[in-house]
């Protein structure tokens, strides 16, 4: 009797709080770098003890973060909160058109004045059911284009950071005839110049091939959503995109096993010194070493051969002037998270988000990520930490400068033009295929106006 | 007695017994095979899916080249399964050992070994065209970038996984053929072609037949070769229809995935009830 009244005594004890305790459920992108998994876990606690509601916080990989948000609501049990740094190129517009989320409008319409300009009108989307726009996600940070380069492959090319042409032609001449055939010539080494990233499963393709439709002025929707791409100067210019973007291979400038490169694919050429420069849409490429820098685990030989090739051997650029010898004007893609309209504890869930996008919870995350994401606020974006360093100043003025939206914000169905990448597939017709660059766009047009017309 | 009566007052305890037995077995099925599969199929019960599917332009070539691993790489690996079990049947012992060094493809993890092949293959800097470069002073053919030869490379792969498997089968069915026979054919003066023709070949048929219609069943939802390998790049195009769904899943398109599972069903419920159907046939030849 005494064993059973203690063993009632101990279960009410160890049960009764963790039944009484709340608690949300957050699926989150794991960090590129631990500081981001640190300002996470430390934004996490902070809501915790203000709070007293427990987060089961679970982490994925980017390329997980999808797979995993999908069979959860397929399952009838989606998180209360998910982030995922896919999120907006591949799913956000979609789950808000089917009315799988929540608005967030009671919450984010309040913090409007603190956004900068085309970031929180990304999340205004349209859901379908009702008809009605909302901010059905929350923006936590931005990224966009800019170019990496070895600056002692190309100093024993023979050539110095002055003599790269601002020009767009020029410029890609420059890399490819001039700083490939004299670091070849000079080392003996069978290296490429130009990393551009063309496979059909990589979003760093589709975001360079975007940024060189940019460059040519394309437009192929409207800001009401409407497809442009039956227009003669709209086609003109996708031909001259594809054909500009698939002219490094068949030049011999870009490997060929571009066209089955997956996101990180570029970054370890560049980290190996396959290639002296790529594009890429974040300064992951350059952080990669301050992380190491700072990394207790190297040893200090590593560490320091780490702080040289940030600091003195990797350059961060922008993009050359366009063929119209206009600046270059980027396209930036808002990372967002959402609530989900069916999820359990949505009052909670709301009260998260808008703890985390508080600045002193939310520029610490965003700064954890050591450049590699720029922020959605305007207190974010005035810190010192954006200019204080060669690489994040450069970020820093190419935001500043102004950035346009992705299609997908306007029409939600270019996500899935995104996800198929018909980018990189018109791309590929041409450098795996030889099809003429005409062609290839007449194909990657009708696909366009099939699924998103 | 008492217990058996409480269940079912018509049941016998032997009956009752085996229902007891049974429904671990019966639990599992529902959870493990009924259930899935159900769920599957209510998935893909939108007639939509199966539109938009045909109208993706990655879909009718995946089927294309479904077919076409399906039909080589089971029939070049059975050819050559077979060659290699008559080898392998010889009774010496180095042979012996080389058939321990034979299985190592088949025991080894699929996953680290195909990533070892990718790195090798790769144009610019992978093994073999470093090697080729070095003997020859030209560039190797891209192994993973050119579709055709990336299909093949993805049917090279899968057969060389999975042939010390199926040739072990074989090489088993030979040892069951009775040397008698042989030493027969020998004093009747038949050559070894003839051994095989009218000795070897008709003992081992069945299970020849039988072992290709189960290799087919496994091929085509063979995902580690083609998905590692080369990811269905590029542009899509080596795909196979295991690996089709899951790009449909990254894609969130649920629906599709399941779609595609049920467009592969044609396939793959023929070949398993003509299989089952053998089994069955020899199971009552035997008893």
């Amino acid at each position: 009797m005494a064993l059973r009244l203690t063993a009632l005594v101990l279960f009410a004890a160890l049960a009764l709080p963790a039944a009484a305790q709340e608690s949300i459920v957050v699926y989150w992108t794991k960090g590129f770098y631990p500081q981001e998994d640190k300002a996470l876990d430390e934004m996490v606690a902070k809501y915790e003890k203000k709070t007293g509601v427990k987060v089961e916080l679970s982490r994925y990989s980017p390329q997980e973060s999808v797979p995993k948000a999908v069979a959860a609501l397929d399952a009838g049990t989606p998180p209360d909160v998910a982030y995922g740094d896919v999120f907006d190129f591949q799913v956000a517009g979609k789950w808000a058109a089917e009315g799988r989320l929540e608005d967030l409008s009671d919450i984010l319409t309040p913090m409007k004045a603190s956004f900068l300009p085309v970031t929180l009108e990304t999340a205004y989307l349209l859901n379908e059911k009702t008809g009605k726009r909302g901010y059905y996600a929350f923006p936590m940070k931005r990224q966009t284009m800019h170019i990496q380069y070895w600056k002692d492959m190309l100093s024993e090319a023979g050539f110095k950071d002055g003599d790269i042409p601002k020009a767009w032609n020029a410029y890609w001449d420059f890399w490819c005839s001039k700083a490939q055939a004299g670091y070849r010539k000079k080392t003996s080494k069978r290296i490429y110049s130009v990393g551009a990233p063309m496979g059909v499963d990589s979003s760093d393709a589709f975001y360079s091939i975007l940024t060189f439709m940019d460059a040519y002025n394309v437009k192929v929707v409207d800001d009401n959503g409407k497809l442009l791409v039956d227009r003669p100067e709209v086609k003109k210019g996708l031909v001259a995109t594809v054909k500009d973007y698939a002219h490094t291979v068949d030049a011999g400038c870009t490997p060929p096993s571009a066209v089955n490169w997956k996101d990180p694919d570029n970054n370890v050429a560049f980290h190996n010194k396959q290639i002296m420069m790529t594009h890429n849409a974040t300064i992951s490429i350059a952080s990669k070493w301050l992380d190491d820098s700072n990394n207790d685990k190297l040893t200090p030989e590593q560490r320091a051969e780490a702080k040289k090739n940030y600091s003195e051997l990797i350059a961060t650029s922008a993009f050359p002037l366009k063929p119209d010898g206009k600046p270059m004007q980027y396209r930036s893609a808002v990372k967002v998270g959402v609530v989900f309209a069916n999820a359990k504890n949505k009052k909670r869930a709301k009260e998260f988000v808008q703890f985390a996008m508080q600045d002193e919870n939310l520029i610490p995350y965003v700064e954890g990520a050591l450049g590699r994401w720029y922020p959605v606020t305007k207190a974010g974006a005035s810190r010192p930490f954006w200019t204080e360093d060669p690489h994040r100043k450069i970020v820093h003025e190419q935001f500043s400068a102004g950035t346009v939206p992705f299609e997908f914000t306007k029409n939600y169905k270019f996500t899935i033009l995104n996800n198929e990448n018909v980018w990189a597939k018109a791309v590929n017709r041409v450098v795996v295929d030889k099809w003429t660059p005409e062609k290839a766009v007449d194909e990657m047009i009708a696909r366009i106006k099939q699924v998103a017309g | 007695m008492a217990f058996s009566a409480a269940i079912s007052p018509r049941w016998s305890s032997f009956q009752t017994w085996g229902a007891i037995l049974i429904a671990p077995y019966v639990l599992v099925f529902l959870v493990f095979v009924i259930y899935p599969v159900s769920y599957g199929l209510w998935l893909a019960r939108n007639p939509d899916s199966y539109r938009t599917l045909f109208e993706d332009p990655v879909f009718l070539p995946t089927v294309m080249n479904t077919l076409v691993f399906l039909l080589v790489a089971v029939n070049v690996k059975f050819a050559l399964a077979l060659f290699l079990s008559g080898f392998f049947v010889h009774e010496r012992r180095w042979i012996r050992w080389l058939s321990v060094i034979f299985i190592i493809p088949w025991a080894v993890p699929a996953i680290p070994t195909i990533f070892s092949i990718r790195f090798m293959l790769n144009p610019e800097w992978g093994l073999v065209n470093s090697l080729i470069f070095r003997l020859f002073q030209v560039d190797g053919p891209n192994w993973l970038t050119n579709p055709p030869l990336a299909m093949m490379m993805a049917m090279i792969v899968h057969i060389w996984k999975a042939l010390p498997f199926w040739t072990l089968i074989l090489v088993a069915g030979r040892l069951a053929i009775p040397r008698e026979h042989y030493e027969a054919a020998s004093v009747d003066g038949a050559t070894s072609w003839q051994k095989f023709k009218f000795v070897t070949w008709p003992s081992i048929r069945t299970l020849y037949l039988t072992s290709t219609l189960l290799s087919l069943i496994w091929t085509l939802g063979d995902f580690n070769s083609v998905y590692l390998l080369t990811g269905g790049q590029p542009a899509d195009k080596t795909h196979v229809l295991a690996t089709l769904g899951i790009r449909y899943i990254r894609l969130d398109q649920l629906d599709h995935a399941m779609a595609t599972i049920v467009v592969a069903l044609p396939f793959v419920l023929p070949l398993v009830w003509f299989m089952m159907r053998r089994l069955s046939g020899d199971e009552q030849k035997t008893s």
